[in-house]
């Protein structure tokens, strides 16, 4: 009798679904994006503007001031240019994915930089936010769907 | 960790330490409510004589195994934890029955699939009928468990301690696990090294390194590796022109300057004195450990050269009596998933000033037959099954100063650094190994 | 060994959705709550031990969020279990031992309603080759256990009703509780099976919760006001995986940790008043109640896990309901029990008493 093959892989496929929880610091950064504004929030114990901004600064443990808004522009602060393909990718590469500081606050927003060659993009540039239409806007930082620079020219 | 190399005398109402620690009798009793330290090591010895178990003697390394790093699809995850497990007792010459307790390392559970995976590898850990510990600190987790299962014995809760540590990413879709976007989140597609990119670019305009820095790292790395009949990428005969001309990933990251995705398993044996001398082969003495961790949201961190890092290795040279760890350490194991990190690291862990990390590189001090080689093993670069990365790094450090490194033993080498970072560069575990215990 | 206490406990109510709060927003209000009833502040904390899971969590690196509630910064020392939090306890309970600090605050984070479908999520707990593959819904193994408690004769239905009527009821006393209320034997014996022998109301219900314990050595365990509950022993154990080869009726692990631990101790849990164990299923009761050697404790006067189980929190609440008999002046000698994984294969056991030694 001969031997059954043995096995060499098993398929194990595993689906689990989840409900993410926003949490409300994030909530209400989020609401304002849904409402075309990009809302910041200010430490009492510290000073340090957060974007977004937690309920709670995550150094002096105080609850973070009441949300106001910035204009949205930045800077490059630094970034990288994603060069190859991968599996869930949304974009095409190469694209620029950079922290940005914005004008008035203190932490850096991570975010797309497109409407330039990558290899244009430079520390220091100074980009703006491309909100989605509005009958797409959502609470979601897919509302803001890229960065660009501010200055065509640069583009 | 040595008492004897580090005490610190606090004696709260003015007693004589002498007098009050007679009187409090057993083991490290805080009924007075007192640290006995005494650095001379006159009343010490006396009063540690009266201490007995309990307190923290030396602690060594008595055995290190390790898997071949690769896609391991021949195995199961139990064969490959194994795999190491029984190299490391073999090494020690010890059977399941002479381990006392187990500490299993392993990164996030949806690369594989596997929810609390200490308990499927009771059986291949030789865990059963022991205390089990399955610690997660992001990447530094190995280094992490490390540091914990040393703790064990110091405090007097076991005598040998099995320090287990693996990844098997093959199972999974490792870039999927890390890129799965978020509800309400812009879907950036950065990856991993599209989070460190943006830092080494920042480091490369501080301190203005050369950009073939991060090429001759690589080379370093890739080259060390073929010494190493473990590593998972081996490329002999590489060159910098290669390296600078393979695909660009994550600019300024290119494709031969990045860690693979590889499975891998290690574990160690860790012990007190009176066990370490009566190991079979010579152990890597414990001479400091620490591990720090800073939170990753504030505003003003800087994740170029972080402070939880800084300060982690302070206290473990602290600890080792370590003043000037640029001469003072032989052989460095470092995290570095991605070759600009080999000089963020040096800077970080005080084996190079600020904004010269790049200098040692440059002036090949950090290759094989340099005088501060660092990952002779080859490193992230050569392997990375990430839930033991940390732990190989701690590990090849050991058999450094073991004498036991095989072909990419560095020669002379007495005092080792392993070290280990995990998160966005918020969590950091290192140690100090040394041919000879500790004073 | 060196003296440590529990010098406070924190919970937030373990509620079956909280749909409000992110991980840091959920613990931070309990880690105030647990410094503040010690007399400490968060920079007396000289490390920091924490315990959830990814896959109750739905994210991978989860934890790293929770960190964010802590104040790590400057840096801190601090390690993470990605296990019930009582191993978390049991890790800050050793680094105490090592004499660098006096004071650890061990933080548990639980969410099972994350998850829409545990049925999804807890299969992957078992060996991915042999038992996984045959999805066993998330109460299976335990109704195996259960089944066999009944066969042996150690329980019977009625026995696991009076279980969860005594429960219930003692959680109506508990504000932290999810669920509690007067119930009757015949009317939950008249409900209808999840897992035979077991009904919805013999497993503990999935639900969200944030626990805090501060550990304390030295000086600063006699600091506070009311009395610290000394941790007098902690051993944990672990049995072979596969539920084929062990026998379900009996926890051998937890037997040997209570005896290890009751070395340490120098009494046993048969001499303890109260007894909170980290039952999920109420066949667990019995079962551990005879592993564990109890002599008449009043068991999960919490309610218990039947009253409410968040997740990778609810061994560390065991360990703080337990505490606090103690520092309320309630009992003098206690025990505590979590347990890790399937049909109770890895089994902590904490002696806490009044008396430091």
């Amino acid at each position: 009798m001969t031997l059954p093959e043995p096995v060499t892989t098993m398929a194990g496929p595993l689906r689990m679904d989840y409900t993410y929880v926003a949490g409300a610091g994030r909530s209400v950064f989020l609401r304002g994006l849904a409402g075309r504004r990009v809302l910041a929030r200010r430490c009492p114990g510290c000073s340090r503007v957060y974007v977004p901004a937690p309920e709670l600064c995550s150094r002096c443990l105080l609850p973070v001031g009441p949300p106001f808004e910035l204009d949205g522009r930045g800077v490059v602060s630094t970034f990288c240019v994603v060069n190859f393909p991968f599996p869930g990718q949304a974009h095409e590469p190469p694209y620029v994915v950079a922290h940005i500081q914005l004008d008035g606050a203190d932490t850096r927003l991570m975010h797309l930089v497109r409407e330039v060659a990558p290899e244009r993009v430079r520390i220091g540039m100074r980009v703006e936010p491309v909100w989605v239409p509005d009958a797409e806007l959502t609470a979601s930082a897919a509302s803001i769907r890229h960065y660009r620079p501010v200055v065509p020219a640069d583009a | 960790m040595s008492p004897r190399a580090e005490w610190r005398l606090a004696v709260p109402d003015g007693g004589l330490a002498g007098e009050g620690f007679s009187k409090v009798g057993r083991g490290m009793s805080s009924r007075a409510g007192w640290r006995l330290a005494v650095p001379d090591g006159g009343l010490a010895g006396e009063g540690f004589s009266k201490v007995g178990r309990g307190m923290s003697t030396a602690l060594a390394v008595v055995g290190v195994g390790q898997s071949r790093q690769a896609k391991r699809r021949e195995v199961t995850i139990g064969a490959l934890v194994r795999e190491a497990v029984d190299a490391a007792l073999a090494d020690a010459e010890l059977g399941f029955a002479d381990i006392d307790a187990v500490v299993l390392s392993k990164t996030p559970d949806l690369f594989d699939g596997v929810m609390n995976p200490e308990l499927y590898l009771a059986d291949a850990m030789g865990a059963v009928g022991l205390p089990v510990t399955r610690v997660f600190t992001g990447g530094s987790v190995g280094g992490h468990a490390a540091i914990f299962g040393a703790h064990l014995v110091a405090a007097g809760l076991a005598r040998r301690v099995l320090v287990v540590a693996y990844s098997k990413e093959s199972e999974g879709n490792f870039t999927w696990a890390l890129s799965r976007g978020l509800p309400f989140s812009a879907h950036l597609g950065a990856g991993a090294g599209g989070h460190f990119a943006p830092v080494i670019r920042e480091y490369i305009r501080r301190s203005r390194a050369p950009e073939h820095i991060g090429w001759q790292v690589a080379v370093n790395h890739r080259r060390n590796a073929t010494r190493n009949p473990y590593a998972h990428i081996r490329r002999a005969g590489i060159t910098l022109e290669e390296v600078r001309d393979s695909p660009m990933l994550w600019d300024p990251i290119r494709y031969l300057e990045s860690c693979p995705s590889s499975d891998g398993s290690c574990a160690v044996v860790i012990t007190g004195a009176e066990l370490a001398e009566r190991a079979p082969r010579p152990p890597a003495w414990i001479h400091g450990m620490a591990w720090r961790t800073e939170t990753g949201h504030f505003a003003g961190r800087d994740e170029v050269n972080p402070r939880a890092g800084r300060d982690c290795a302070a206290e473990a040279y602290r600890q080792a009596g370590i003043a000037d760890p640029a001469r003072e350490i032989d052989v460095a194991e470092l995290y570095i998933p991605y070759s600009w990190y080999e000089p963020m690291w040096l800077e970080n862990v005080g084996l190079a000033e600020e904004h010269r990390g790049w200098r040692l590189v440059d002036d090949g001090r950090t290759a094989f037959g340099g005088d501060l080689p660092v990952n002779p093993s080859g490193g992230v670069l050569a392997g990375n099954p990430t839930g033991a990365t940390g732990l190989l790094r701690f590990a090849e450090a050991a058999l450094q100063v073991r004498g036991l490194a095989g072909e990419h033993q560095v020669d002379g080498a007495r005092r080792a650094v392993g070290h280990a970072m995990g998160g966005a560069s918020q969590f950091h575990a290192l140690w100090v190994v040394g041919s000879e215990a500790p004073a | 060994m060196r003296e440590v206490a529990v010098v406070s406990f924190a919970q937030s109510p373990c509620v079956p959705a909280d749909r409000e709060h992110d991980m840091a927003e959920l613990v931070q209000p309990v880690i105030r709550e647990a410094l503040d009833a010690a007399g400490l502040d968060r920079d007396d904390v000289d490390f920091f031990a924490s315990g959830s899971h990814d896959f109750f969590e739905g994210r991978t690196f989860s934890y790293i969020e929770s960190l964010d509630a802590v104040g790590a910064w400057p840096p801190i020392s601090e390690s993470h279990v990605e296990m019930d939090a009582a191993w978390a306890l049991a890790e800050a309970w050793t680094w105490l031992q090592l004499g660098e600090g006096d004071v650890a605050l061990v933080y548990g984070i639980g969410r099972g309603s994350l998850a829409a479908d545990l049925d999804q999520v807890m299969p992957a707990q078992l060996d991915p080759y042999l038992l996984a593959p045959l999805r066993p819904h998330r109460d299976a193994l335990a109704g195996l256990q259960a089944n066999a408690m009944v066969e042996a004769g150690l329980t019977s239905e009625r026995h696991l009703a009076e279980v969860v009527v005594r429960c219930l009821g003692a959680a109506t006393a508990n504000p932290a509780a999810q669920r509690s209320g007067r119930v009757r034997v015949d009317d939950l014996l008249a409900k209808p099976y999840v897992a035979s022998p077991l009904r919805e109301h013999d497993v503990a219900p999935q639900g969200d919760a944030a626990a805090v314990v501060v550990l304390a050595a030295g000086p600063a365990a006699r600091r506070p006001a009311g009395r610290p509950a000394w941790v007098r022993g902690l051993d944990h154990r672990m049995e072979t995986h596969y539920p084929g080869v062990r026998d379900l009726t009996r926890a051998g692990s937890a037997r040997m940790a209570a005896a290890r631990a009751a070395d340490q101790a120098g009494f046993s849990a048969a001499e303890a008043e109260v007894a909170e164990l980290h039952t999920e299923y109420s066949h667990q009761e019995p079962l551990l109640v005879t592993a564990l050697g109890l002599g008449g404790a009043e068991v999960n006067p919490s309610g218990g896990p039947l009253a409410g189980r968040p997740a990778t929190a609810t061994g560390l609440v065991r360990i703080g309901e337990a505490a606090r008999r103690i520092m309320d002046g309630g009992a003098e000698r206690a025990v505590a029990h979590a347990t890790n994984g399937p049909a109770l294969q890895h089994n902590l056991v904490c002696l806490l008493a009044a008396d430091p030694a």
